[in-house]
Order: structure tokens, then C-alpha cells, then sequence
């Protein structure tokens, strides 16, 4: 194992766990604000493992996902609003 | 592994790990929603300066650095977005 993978295991115990165990819980703006952490924490995680496993095509999962989850995270605050 | 994006990595692991462990622990959703810049505007770049220390300047560095940038900038954008909702669930509803 390299430092990256150890990073990127380091984050999905440590981080990537909390942040689900947040999106699992509460209202939901409360469960908003767990999901938004598990997108940056997986978007992290992505590029360490991509730097670990030595495979820049890889690096395409995280850049997809950082813009869709902010894509994504803004129709759910659009929907979740009171006001239309 | 260069030492000084070694120290960065460890220093961006430590930024995400007490952030997302801070944002469980802590009670009110608008500290859980303070606790997520850290995460992107500070340990993204943090990992994206140990990747770039590490690989040096090639293209696969560029398009890590693309992506820490997005984070950057889209994380404030979502924290504002997410405590407006926040602000307009606490609103009385007329």
C-alpha cells in the first residue's frame, strides 16, 4: 500500500462514514448538508485513489462528480425551498 | 514519496477527517454546515498541492488541480445555497 491508498482508506473510514451516517439522519436540509460533505469527501477520495492506482484516466470520476453533485445539490436545495 | 507532499497529504487527511467528525458530533446544522469549507477550501487544495508536488507538472497534475479548483469554488456556493434553505425553514410561515 502507498500513502495514497492509505490516505484514501483513511478517508472512507474516518470521513466518508460520518458524513453518510450525517445524510442518514435528521430533517431534510439536515440530510442536505450530509450529503453535500459525502460529495466532497468521495470527490477526495476519487482523486487519491486515481494517484494511487497510478491511472490518470481515472481522474475523470472525480471531475464528473464535482460537477454534477453541485448540479445535483442545487436542485435539492431548489426543491426542498419553501418558496417556488 | 517527496516529504513535503507527504506532510501535505497527511496535513489535508487531518483537515477532512476532524471536519466530517466535527459535523457529526456537533448538534446545530448550521455548525455541521460551517464545517464543510474546511473540506473544500482547505484540504482539497492541500491534496492537490501533494499531487502536484508529487507528479510534478504534467497533464493528469493540471486536470487534479481542475477538479480541486471546481471544489473550491463550488463549496461556498452550495453553503450559501443550503443555509438559505436552512434560513427559510426557520422563517414563520405567514
Amino acid at each position: 500500500m502507498n500513502p495514497w491508498s492509505v490516505a484514501a482508506f483513511v478517508l472512507v473510514v474516518g470521513a466518508l462514514g460520518p458524513a453518510l451516517w450525517l445524510g442518514a439522519r435528521g430533517g431534510p436540509a439536515q440530510r442536505l448538508v450530509g450529503l453535500e460533505l459525502c460529495s466532497s469527501v468521495t470527490v477526495l477520495v476519487l482523486l487519491l485513489l486515481a494517484q494511487a492506482v497510478g491511472q490518470s484516466q481515472f481522474l475523470i470520476l472525480p471531475l464528473a462528480l464535482v460537477l454534477l453533485s453541485f448540479a445535483g445539490t442545487l436542485v435539492f436545495t431548489r426543491l426542498l425551498g419553501s418558496r417556488p | 514519496m517527496n516529504p513535503v507532499a507527504l506532510a501535505l497529504l497527511a496535513a489535508g487527511v487531518l483537515v477532512v477527517v476532524a471536519s466530517a467528525v466535527g459535523a457529526a458530533v456537533l448538534r446545530d446544522v448550521r455548525a455541521r454546515l460551517h464545517l464543510l469549507t474546511p473540506v473544500t477550501s482547505v484540504a482539497g487544495p492541500l491534496l492537490g498541492l501533494a499531487v502536484a508536488l508529487d507528479g510534478g507538472w504534467t497533464a493528469s497534475t493540471g486536470q487534479v488541480l481542475v477538479v480541486v479548483a471546481l471544489l473550491a469554488v463550488t463549496g461556498p456556493v452550495l453553503g450559501s445555497a443550503t443555509g438559505r434553505l436552512l434560513a427559510e425553514d426557520e422563517e414563520p410561515s405567514p
